[in-house]
């Protein structure tokens, strides 16, 4: 991220709050508030804002069942939004988030922080392996929430899933269900590595097998924003170009009027993904290859609907572990992007530019719902020092948007550089020679 | 041909060689690639609002642009103001 730079010419502010820091625990208080004068305890202990129950009560037990004739051999119909139920055939559209929580709509309205209930805290001290008493015959099975949400009874064959808003974090409030199918996103990929393989790492093409690409739902959080964003900087009109001296030591100069500029823009995001798993949010490409996920990003979510366990089944899934408030120096470093990318329009007319100086933000309100979005991945582990790099290839699971990074052979790359290198050199010595 | 001509053109040799050694890389492993959240998100935002006065002059400078000019830069942060209430 961009946000580590040093901004010219003043030294970023590093207090508390800034977004270099670890915000505090939410609910936690440097100060007792019993200490503290009757008004302003009463308005620290005051309730939170409620949040959005997400939680479906008829999908407690852990058991899915066919609405039609009670079966929970339920799958979601590849290509499409439906369940189907293996059983009797019958489908069924799940709900979409979208209108059934009102989730698009008054996002000028937006005041304070309205967290839905999948979006909720995580608690330390729940373990993600669960376990169900199955209903059908009464013995206990166990569902590793790290990377499944669903599992057999291996006695009576019932399917079960994780349905309960359980605080781990492993189940969101909705789920964006695969669109792109497996051999779809397999063509995808071939014809991404297709493009890249003269420089690419001979073992990678050596063992290129797209076919192993697999299904996961990441966990993001989708955020909902009303915001103001005031900037503050310098801009240059130019009012004259001439030339001085003559021959080879002609050279331009400009003259130019300094304008002190000051925006402001009011303005409401809706529907920005962030990532809610720390691993994945952290794009440090010396590291990991994570930037190639975050690139395949945004999903058609307002199509997501209500969180159904049977949606997974067949695919993997990772645990959400960041809180809402891990995530809000992110949103609000991206906010400020967003509010710079709008204002650039009306400082057009300073031809030489503008170089911004001070910046604020104001956050009146935001929503957050926690999601699984689907995302095909295949994975190369490039073996090196550190354990090398895990290289991704990824396939947005709806729109079909790809991107990787392929390993490269570095010497071949080197050899081919210095050769053009070389060349070019070698023309610039011919028409050095010639012309002196 | 003067000197500072023939001092550039040696320079073609190394410099070809760097820009497209990054511009292969890049192609390959992608590095400069993230979300473009900043034009793929939906934003609806009210007119920009704003002011602006003349407070210097510049004469005879030599550079294209005004220093530090950061206007398509959105992820570069500059000194963030805190507690505004607009």
């Amino acid at each position: 991220m961009s946000n580590t730079n040093n901004p010219p010419p003043v030294p970023p502010y590093t207090g508390p709050g800034s977004p270099q820091d670890v915000p505090p625990v939410p609910g936690s208080s440097p100060i007792d508030p019993n200490t503290l004068p009757e008004p302003i305890r009463d308005e620290l202990l005051a309730p939170d804002p409620v949040a959005i129950d997400t939680s479906a009560e008829e999908l407690k037990d852990g058991l899915n069942r066919c609405p039609k004739c009670g079966s929970t051999e339920i799958r979601q119909k590849p290509g499409s939004d439906l369940l189907i139920c293996l059983y009797c055939r019958n489908e069924w559209h799940g709900t979409r988030v979208e209108e059934e929580f009102g989730l698009g709509e008054g996002i000028d309205q937006l005041k304070g922080t309205i967290i839905a209930s999948g979006a909720r805290d995580i608690a330390a001290d729940v373990a993600s392996l669960m376990s169900f008493k199955c209903t059908g015959c009464g013995a206990e099975v166990t569902v590793n929430t790290e990377s499944t949400m669903t599992a057999r009874c291996h006695w009576c064959r019932h399917v079960f899933g994780v349905n309960e808003q359980v605080a781990n974090g492993a189940v969101p409030d909705a789920v964006l269900p695969f669109h792109i199918k497996k051999e779809d996103a397999v063509a995808r990929i071939r014809q991404f590595v297709d493009k890249r393989r003269l420089f690419a790492l001979k073992e990678f093409k050596e063992q290129f097998t797209p076919e192993n690409v697999t299904g996961v739902y990441l966990p993001y959080m989708i955020v909902d924003g009303n915001a103001s964003a005031d900037v503050a900087g310098k801009g240059e009109i130019k009012t004259r170009e001439y030339t001085r001296g003559s021959g080879d030591k002609k050279e331009t100069y400009y003259d130019a009027d300094v304008y002190q500029v000051e925006r402001h823009v009011d303005f409401t995001v809706d529907d920005l993904p962030l990532e809610s798993s720390a691993e994945r949010g952290n794009l440090d490409t010396r590291t990991n290859t994570n930037n190639i996920i975050n690139t395949i990003l945004p999903f058609d979510t307002k199509n997501a609907v209500k969180w159904n366990a049977s949606f997974l089944a067949g695919y993997s899934s990772e645990k959400r572990n960041q809180d809402v408030e891990h995530l809000r120096p992110r949103l609000e470093d991206q906010l400020l992007s967003i509010a710079r990318a709008q204002v650039e329009q009306s400082v057009s007319r300073y031809g030489r530019g503008v170089r911004w100086e001070q910046e604020a933000l104001n956050v009146h309100g935001t929503r957050w719902v926690s999601m699984y979005l689907p995302v095909w991945l295949y994975s190369y582990q490039q073996p090196g020092s550190n354990g090398g790099l895990l290289h991704y290839i990824a396939v947005n699971g709806r729109t079909g948007e790809t991107m990787g990074s392929v390993p490269v052979q570095q010497w071949k790359l080197l050899m081919t550089a210095i050769t053009v290198g070389t060349f070019l050199e070698g023309i610039a010595l011919w028409i050095l020679g010639s012309t002196s | 041909m003067s000197d500072d001509g023939g001092l550039w053109l040696l320079a073609m040799g190394p410099a070809g060689a760097t820009g497209l050694y990054w511009f292969l890389y890049r192609y390959y492993r992608n590095t400069d690639k993230s979300h473009a959240f900043e034009h793929e998100t939906a934003v609806e935002a009210k007119p920009v609002t704003g002011s602006e006065h003349k407070v210097d002059e510049v004469k005879g400078t030599k550079e294209t642009r005004i220093r530090g000019d950061n206007v398509s830069a959105y992820r570069k942060r500059v000194q963030r103001i805190r507690g505004d209430t607009s």
